[in-house]
This record gives structure tokens, C-alpha cells and sequence, in this order.
């Protein structure tokens, strides 16, 4: 399993992958981007297996890299793992085809409970 | 919901939550502030701002070896390890980050929220204070002040 986090919080990304460690993801392997722009070079040069993906990001956002990859005709799925998730949200990231979103702060268990059904 | 009925209860389950889950691993390290505030010698302030239907600002503040330690806290680093300025940046702009985007799902529902920033010098904002609450992270104080700016 090839998953990229794209995040432009290095510290961000770095708390993402012990979460997913924690949650039993340990054998997944990760790479990064620092923005939805990186991210999107290499869903078109290498596309991962999933993406997990900041909303708020510089150059590019989280919902804009999401319609790119869609747009694109790119088949990679997308979750968000974002610091707000109000309803608005939430309904532009089911509108765009997002797996799911994952609110921070979020523990070991938010992650397995929106990861697991996905990958069921 | 409306800023007007964010209460102090509200954001110190806020701050409380994202400590708990993202610095520190488990509740308690985090409390209200008992007595009166220590001035800080060498602040630090991280902010996000909420832009849209209600427009304002979060803010953390806090003295800079406190920041230190929280960065440490959040990257998991021993006392001994080094931190560098953009890891201390970065961990407590995203601590506001986290913070600020928990507030704006309480007091509005649409708008952005932007991007954190980190700031030795405390900013003279022309907003108005709706809350303020003093915090005891490990002993140490940090407040978290929500604007409504104009």
C-alpha cells in the first residue's frame, strides 16, 4: 500500500505517520508533499494508492488537488485529514468523492475508524 | 452557532482536546490558570485568521521556552535533542492551526480559515477580545484569546 500525505505542516506530516503507526499502519509505505501542487506531480508521475491530504495548504488546497486528480481522470483516492470539518466541508468533500475526513486532532482510532471501512 | 455564545467552557475543551490528543497523549497535562498571569519575558504568538460570515482571529501566546517545550512535546524529541526555529514555527503554528480551526466550526459555518503564522512581536490588532482563557500546560501559562475582527 503506496500512500502519499500532503501537508504543508512538516511537523503535521510527521504526526500523521506515527498516527497511522499507531493505528497499525505500519507496513503502509509513505511518501510526501509539502502542497496539494507537489502532490498532485506525483499522483501524475507515480500515483500512490491513496492520498491523505491537508484542506488548507499554500499553492494549492486540499479540495482543489482533489478536482485536479478528478479532472484529470487520475483513478486515486483521496481522503482529507484536515483541522476543521464543518458540514460544509464535509458535504464539498463527498460532493468531490472524498473517501472521508478526519478532523484534528485526531487519535490512533479516528484514523482506524475512517481507514478501515475504506480499505475493507 | 455565533461568536456570541463561544464561551470560556468552550474553548478550554477546545485546547483541551487538541493538547490531549496531539501533544501531550493523554488529558490532564492542560488546565485553567489559577491566579493571576506572569508577564512573559520572551513571547511567542501563533494565530490563525477566520475569514467569511464572521471574521476574526485565534491566537496562542505564550513564552518562548514553552514553545520550545510544546514543539518537543508534539515531535516526541528528548530534552537533549536539538529543535531547530522552523520546527518550533511550524509545531505551534499548527497547535493554533488545530486550535483555531476547532473555534471557527463553533462559530461559523462557512468561510476559510487561513494559513498560520508565528510571530515574536505581539500584534496590535484592531479587533475586539470575545474570549480569553488562561491555560497551565505543565505549570506553564498559555492563553488562547479569540477576536472578532472588524
Amino acid at each position: 500500500m503506496r500512500v502519499l500525505i500532503a501537508d504543508d505542516s512538516r511537523v503535521m506530516r510527521q504526526i500523521v505517520i506515527r498516527t497511522l503507526r499507531q493505528a497499525g499502519y505500519d507496513w503502509w509505505e509513505i511518501t510526501e508533499a509539502e502542497d496539494g501542487a507537489a502532490a498532485l506531480g506525483v499522483v501524475r508521475s507515480d500515483p500512490p494508492d491513496l492520498v491523505l491530504s491537508d484542506w488548507n495548504m499554500p499553492e494549492m488546497t486540499g479540495i482543489e488537488l482533489l478536482r485536479a486528480i478528478n479532472a484529470e481522470g487520475h483513478d486515486v483516492p483521496l481522503g482529507f485529514v484536515t483541522s476543521e470539518g464543518s458540514p460544509e466541508m464535509r458535504a464539498m468533500a463527498d460532493q468531490e468523492g472524498a473517501l472521508f475526513l478526519i478532523a484534528k486532532p485526531f487519535t490512533a482510532e479516528s484514523f482506524r475508524d475512517a481507514i478501515e471501512p475504506v480499505l475493507a | 452557532m455565533t461568536a456570541t455564545l463561544l464561551t470560556s467552557g468552550l474553548v478550554l475543551s477546545v485546547a483541551e482536546e487538541v493538547f490531549a490528543a496531539l501533544v501531550d497523549g493523554e488529558e490532564g497535562k492542560l488546565t485553567p490558570w489559577i491566579g493571576a498571569p506572569v508577564p512573559f519575558a520572551e513571547p511567542v504568538v501563533a494565530w490563525v485568521d477566520l475569514a467569511g460570515e464572521w471574521s476574526g482571529r485565534a491566537v496562542l501566546l505564550t513564552e518562548r521556552s514553552t514553545a520550545d517545550d510544546l514543539a518537543r512535546a508534539l515531535l516526541r524529541l528528548d530534552p537533549s535533542e536539538a529543535l531547530g526555529d522552523e520546527d518550533l514555527v511550524d509545531a505551534f503554528g499548527e497547535i493554533a492551526n488545530v486550535v483555531g480551526g476547532n473555534i471557527k466550526s463553533i462559530v461559523a459555518t462557512n468561510g476559510d480559515l487561513g494559513l498560520p503564522q508565528v510571530s515574536t512581536t505581539i500584534q496590535d490588532v484592531s479587533g475586539t477580545v470575545i474570549e480569553e482563557v488562561l491555560l497551565s500546560w505543565r505549570g506553564r501559562l498559555m492563553i488562547v484569546r479569540v477576536l472578532h475582527l472588524p
